[in-house]
């Protein structure tokens, strides 16, 4: 699992003005491509350690974005709540690039048992 | 003790005509009408302490006087007499007959208006006295309660005794020849018998309440029972809030559905219904459980922690409660283990969803011991300027609890969906009709647990239940194998 806290990532002038203009939404999109599988989360969301839980445990490492410990973090969320349709957001789980959902989802999604060939396809799971 | 000893003896010489429930040394040439009753019947108020010292100074009397030969007629006329030896004088020569119940105060000589106010107290039926100088009082009043009103000839007896009263007269002087050793015993016996009174008193009092909260329970009880729910808020004392309550209700009334839906179950499947029909049948259980997860869902809202201490599942049910409910993974390995017409495929679908289950579960389940961990952190971490807003913090990690039932609530319901998906719709019958036996089974474990036989139990009654119990158990064939 590795944390980004994406503002840190590229600190120079140019990038920060082109992150300054960048729609949130995009951000999100952008970041979410970025990695197999992607988690927007918050550091003190006991929910968001559940679902980081259940990938470690299924041998996945995805990429973990602290949206609180993030400066812009907070119109992340709120472009991440308009997405979802929902008011509690956190976590949001993107695989390979595609959304999956909040917690409630990946969990459906895992038993039904349509979770692992989506891993396996984003190159996240082998086996 | 010695006087008992005497008593005992002497109690073996009384002729029938000496009708009494005595149980202590009386001069048995005492002529008491039949219904005398010697002994304070209510209690333990006469005091032995109080004859062994009449005794000892009848002794001392008889050693100082050397009147051996006179001793047995003495006894005779002295003994009523004797057991008051700490009487003033004066009482004996004035009529007693007055003295004797509260209503007859009325007659008393002026000597006597003391005597009776003491006796009001004890007609009262407070046989426990307080504590006063232990001489006088206490023994004259455990004299006076001896006696019934109809003692009208002990009365005459001591009224026409004016010997005995002379012999009191030496007598007193006797009373101060006791030596030291006697005196300290008799000091010690009366507080015994005081403390032993004061006691006794306590215990009374304590029953009487105890007697009155008792019978507040049971009525409270009788009404909850009746109204078949606990009734919410602070009429019966207890911590149920009224979503609990409510919830409470509904899965009350959810359980008596699950029976209704289950006897459906089990006729369509004897019956042979065609698949369509057997699907019908098979949607409305699961439409049915649906509807108890909606109901915890909003329980969760309002009181998840009634949710997941599991206060409103059977005590049985309790021992195997994972995150207000049960755990699907140890019903998926249940059901592996009664489904037997699987295919190869089949079993390894369900395989699969154990597994998948299992993760889910070990996720959520770290996920809320995160949150435990991070309530006691605020709980303890707290200081004095502070508790209010760290108990505003802890209130706000609490609230984190519902979405965790909710999540796994919503994994037991992804569950039921996918062994639906995976088994055919006869199977999928079978599948819920064992679940729900399973689940009757667990909760005739809770009542057979609940009326298991222990000491302190009333046998009759509930080895009815139990027996009930069992046959309950014990009817329901074993459906499992039928299908």
């Amino acid at each position: 699992m590795h944390y980004h806290a994406e503002s840190y990532g590229n600190y120079n002038a140019s990038t920060v003005r082109q992150n300054a203009a960048v729609d949130p939404l995009e951000r999100v999109v952008r970041l979410a491509s970025g990695s197999a599988v992607v988690i927007f989360s918050l550091s003190t969301c006991c929910m968001c350690h559940a679902v980081k839980r259940l990938f470690c445990g299924m041998g996945v490492n995805p990429t973990v974005y602290e949206l609180d410990l993030d400066p812009r973090g907070k119109e992340l969320e709120r472009a991440l709540m308009r997405l979802l349709g929902d008011g509690s957001a956190m976590p949001v789980v993107f695989i390979g690039g595609k959304l999956v959902g909040a917690m409630d989802r990946v969990m459906a999604s895992h038993i039904n048992g349509t979770l692992v060939p989506l891993l396996k396809e984003a190159g996240a799971l082998w086996l | 003790m010695a006087s008992q000893g005497v008593g005992q003896h002497v109690l073996s010489d009384l002729g029938p005509s000496q009708h009494h429930h005595i149980s202590y040394a009386v001069p048995h040439t005492l002529h008491l009408p039949p219904n005398t009753s010697f002994i304070n019947q209510e209690g333990s108020s006469f005091d032995f302490e109080e004859l062994e010292e009449a005794i000892a100074r009848q002794r001392v009397e008889i050693n100082n006087d050397e009147a051996k030969q006179t001793f047995y007629t003495a006894r005779q006329r002295a003994a009523t007499l004797e057991m008051f030896p700490s009487w003033p004088m004066k009482f004996h020569h004035t009529p007693r007959g007055s003295s004797k119940t509260g209503e007859d105060s009325a007659d008393s000589e002026s000597a006597l208006n003391t005597l009776a106010s003491r006796e009001d107290t004890t007609a009262t039926g407070h046989r426990l006295r307080p504590p006063q100088p232990p001489e006088t009082q206490p023994q004259m009043e455990m004299a006076i309660s001896s006696y019934n009103p109809t003692t009208g000839s002990t009365q005459s007896q001591l009224e026409t005794k004016p010997t005995p009263s002379k012999r009191r007269g030496s007598g007193s002087n006797a009373d101060k020849v006791f030596d030291a050793k006697t005196l300290r015993r008799l000091a010690q016996n009366r507080e015994a018998a005081k403390k032993s009174r004061l006691r006794k008193k306590a215990y009374v009092q304590q029953l009487e309440s105890s007697t009155i909260r008792l019978a507040q329970l049971e009525q409270e009880l009788q009404k909850a029972t009746s109204q078949g729910f606990i009734i919410g808020g602070g009429v019966s004392g207890g911590n149920i809030s009224s979503g609990a309550a409510l919830f409470d209700m509904e899965y009350a009334r959810w359980l008596d559905d699950d029976h209704r839906h289950m006897s459906e179950l089990r006729t369509a499947l004897q019956a042979h219904l065609s698949d369509s029909d057997l699907r019908i049948v098979v949607d409305k259980y699961i439409a049915h459980y649906d509807e108890i997860f909606c109901l915890k869902e909003v329980a969760a809202v309002s009181d998840a922690i009634h949710l997941i201490t599991g206060i409103w599942t059977t005590p049985a049910e309790r021992c195997f409660l994972w995150m207000g409910g049960f755990r699907p993974s140890d019903l998926i390995k249940m059901l592996l283990a009664q489904l037997d017409t699987l295919t190869e495929h089949q079993v390894v679908g369900i395989y699969s969803l154990q597994q998948s289950s299992q993760q889910a579960e070990e996720a959520l389940s770290q996920g809320l011991e995160q949150l435990q961990q991070s309530l006691i952190g605020t709980i303890a971490n707290g200081s004095v300027n502070d508790t209010m807003h760290h108990m505003a913090v802890a209130l706000g990690k609490l609230t984190g609890l519902e979405s965790f039932i909710r999540q796994a609530d919503h994994l037991r319901r992804q569950t039921l969906y996918q062994m639906r998906r995976i088994l055919t719709i006869r199977q999928a019958a079978r599948c819920f009709l064992v679940i729900g036996e399973y689940y009757g089974r667990l909760r005739a474990l809770s009542s057979l647990w609940a009326s298991r036989p222990r000491e302190n139990f009333i046998a009759d009654d509930n080895s009815c239940q139990t027996s009930m119990n069992l046959q309950m158990v014990l009817s329901s064939p074993n459906q499992f194998s039928n299908f």
